[in-house]
């Protein structure tokens, strides 16, 4: 990777970064942390969906564990906040590659694969919803202590900027899918496993590989979400909200590009908001505008918002 | 040139106007007292909707009645007005409302519903020391995590479930010991587990045999398997602890497979203090006996929001009531304080005492954020209607038990 690669994934960053000292409310810095949470939850998506062709539907298993493990250590083992985070992004790995080995191993593929990541994460929510270790259907609190140890700030502009280093680690990592020699074997992959392995490509390999990467990424996305609300129950850990947030960011920004997944959640999560104001009284009616300009966008853009960009480019280029 | 300087008569008189009524406003208002804004969350759509609708109905109630009588006395006559946030069921869209709430310089926020939206909303809420009023969240940890701003008007998870022992143990004893072998069926979330894992610690000491706890999943199609098991298991006492589309549906096919123990004990039960469930299906709601949250009967006015919430379309269940009184209480704690200040509203909840509507819980005093006067109601649902069987305080009818029909 060059300099050259990394230049927009800092300026993007910069941005971002700047965004909250720029006399941001506290409902509009809660709502960029939450954003960008999800955004991290879809950057590690699209690093096994978008890259590598293989379409999950339950990464709900993976920010469940990097939550419920971030929480868990700090509560019933008194760990430290950090190390709790950084535990939770490996368990969740490991799950990763549990998931992994199991399904890529047995050759499932397209729908069969996105089932039976779904029934994972379902017996994960069922799991911790009756564990005694998770609070059961309780669920889990942590005690709100702002400190650095703690990993909780009364300024929430430094969580913002924690967040943010997170998503820029997960955009670095999606420049260097794009350039390496990893990527292009994920990507060739996705394209024709066959063909990439007559090739000499180890396909068993190489998605373990992206499934590791993708649930790391969602598993910090998971510890993220604990640590700022600090409150966590199986649904909100493994229920199917996060698998098809951290779905559709990708979906809806770029499918399999670096910055698909932040452009997409920034769409979704800001539309959502927005419609909140354009309802009015009635209950409901901004899920319905929602819905409507979600399949306008898949209509009209199925490639995405950033597959808009490149398609305008493309026409006028052939022009 | 002047044509463009000079306005028309028309546009003087109309500008004349404007700022007259401008400069008027800021007097009547001052006469008044600018209204009061107060943040009312309630999840209105998803899975819990159907409460929160009630919810918000209660707490619309509240303000039409303080408004009505005069508003908020001591702020000379100041209105309430709500601002109302929509929760969806989701803990962080509830944190986010909040934000939005606060945004909008509500002087308080009541509601919430259930513990996990109560969690994110409240601790959101801490950040700028803005009171919140939890109506029903029951998990004894929301007022357990050092938030000076929390405050539950409702009895806790432990407080409800130790009074509805007691009150089983007294029913049963009144009765001359009829039960002695219970089956617990309850769902696998946060009621239901909690619930059966208590239970199966505190019964057997009370000397009851606990012959199986048979736990299903939320939402369940199909309670057949669980009902056969109960009839061959014949307990005497049945204690579910489910939703409402799951207690209905198990005891509906109780009522088809003609299997009648002495007693079905809920407790917080999701349907067995619902009147919609009573009106629905009264012939399998009859003698369900539930301790949940419930008005007081002997207040009137229970009555007549009773007959405003039927005005209203809806069916009555206990948030309307809870709702109703939990916004009074926050209207006079604004009022003690003297002024919509955020921190003396919470003074003035921490440390005074407050009526408690149409609660039975006389004098509402909070400690440490939980008002330790609020107190569940025995119900049983006889000829139709639901009526409050314990404590004797509030009974309005003799418990139908062992059950006859």
């Amino acid at each position: 990777m060059t300099a050259r690669d990394l230049a927009p994934v800092l300026l993007v960053l910069g941005a971002l970064a700047a965004l909250p000292f720029l006399g941001l409310s506290g409902s509009g810095l809660n709502f960029l942390v939450t954003t960008l949470i999800i955004a991290l939850a879809g950057l590690g998506w699209n690093v096994l969906g978008g890259f590598g062709g293989q379409y999950s539907f339950g990464h709900a298993a993976f920010f469940g564990t990097g939550a419920y493990a971030t929480a868990v250590l700090q509560l019933k083992f008194g760990w430290n906040a950090w190390g709790a985070l950084a535990a939770g992004i490996g368990l969740g790995t490991l799950v990763g590659l549990a998931i992994g080995y199991l399904s890529f191993r047995a050759g499932l593929r397209g729908s069969y694969f996105a089932l039976v990541t779904l029934a994972f994460a379902e017996v994960f929510r069922i799991l911790a919803n009756t564990a005694d270790i998770t609070g059961g259907a309780a669920g889990l609190l942590l005690k709100l202590q702002p400190g650095l140890a703690t990993l909780q700030f009364a300024d929430r502009r430094i969580f913002v900027l924690l967040v943010l280093a997170f998503v820029g680690l997960a955009l670095v990592a999606s420049r260097w899918l794009e350039r390496s020699r990893f990527g292009a074997h994920l990507i060739a992959v996705r394209e024709n496993e066959e063909a990439a392995r007559a090739l000499g490509v180890d396909a068993l390999a190489v998605k373990l590989g992206a499934i590791a990467l993708s649930a790391a990424i969602t598993a910090a996305a998971g510890g993220l979400y604990v640590q700022y609300f600090l409150y966590l129950d199986a649904g909100v850990a493994y229920g199917t909200w996060i698998s098809v947030e951290a779905l559709l960011a990708p979906i809806v920004g770029g499918i399999g590009t670096a910055f698909g997944p932040l452009v997409g959640a920034l769409a979704l999560q800001g539309l959502g908001e927005l419609t909140k104001h354009l309802a009015g009284g009635i209950p409901g009616v901004d899920l319905v505008v929602f819905g409507a300009c979600l399949i306008a966008v898949i209509a009209f853009a199925p490639q995405g918002l950033l597959g808009l960009r490149r398609r305008k480019r493309a026409a006028t280029a052939g022009a | 040139m002047t044509s463009i300087v000079s306005p028309s008569r028309r546009a003087v008189l109309r500008t004349g106007l404007a700022a007259t009524s401008l400069v008027a406003m800021p007097a009547i208002l001052r006469a008044q007292g600018a209204p009061v804004k107060l943040g009312i969350i309630q999840p209105v759509t998803g899975a819990l909707a159907n409460d929160g609708d009630l919810g918000k109905l209660g707490a619309e109630f509240a303000v039409q009645d303080i408004n009505a009588a005069g508003g908020l006395k001591s702020l000379g006559g100041a209105k309430l007005e709500i601002v109302f946030a929509d929760n969806r069921s989701s803990p962080e869209v509830a944190a986010q409302e909040t934000e939005r709430l606060n945004g909008e310089g509500v002087a308080g926020i009541v509601g919430g519903f259930a513990s996990g939206l109560c969690a994110t909303a409240s601790q959101a809420a801490s950040r700028y020391d803005l009171p919140y009023l939890i109506d029903v969240g029951v998990a004894d940890q929301l007022t357990q995590r050092g938030l000076k701003n929390t405050f539950r008007f409702s009895p806790s998870f432990g407080m409800v479930t130790k009074d509805a022992l007691q009150r089983l143990v007294a029913l049963n004893d009144a009765a001359g010991k009829p039960a002695r072998t219970v089956v617990i069926v309850h769902e696998d979330g946060l009621f239901g587990s909690g619930l059966a894992k208590l239970l199966q610690a505190e019964l057997p000491k009370l000397g009851f045999e606990i012959l199986e706890t048979v736990s299903h999943p939320t939402p369940a199609r199909d309670m057949a398997n669980v009902v056969l098991r109960i009839r061959s298991l014949q307990p005497d006492l049945v204690i579910p602890s489910n939703y409402y589309g799951e207690f209905v549906l198990l005891a509906r096919t109780m009522q088809q497979q003609r299997v009648r123990p002495k007693g079905i004990y809920a407790i917080l039960g999701g349907g067995a203090s619902s009147l919609r469930f009573v009106k629905e299906f009264p012939q399998a709601a009859e003698g369900v006996m539930d301790c949940n949250h419930w008005p007081d009967p002997k207040n009137p006015l229970t009555a007549e929001l009773r007959k405003r919430t039927e005005a209203a379309g809806r069916a009555f269940a206990y948030n309307v009531p809870m709702n109703y009184s939990a916004v009074r209480l926050m209207a006079e704690a604004i009022e003690k304080a003297g002024a919509p200040d955020r921190l003396k509203i919470i003074e003035a909840l921490s440390t005074q005492s407050f009526a408690s509507g149409v609660m039975p819980y006389g004098q509402s005093k909070f400690v440490n954020g939980q008002n330790t006067s609020a107190l569940p109601l025995n119900t049983q649902v006889q000829g139709g209607d639901v009526k409050v069987i314990a404590p004797p305080d509030f009974a309005e009818a003799k418990a139908n038990y062992p059950y006859k029909a």
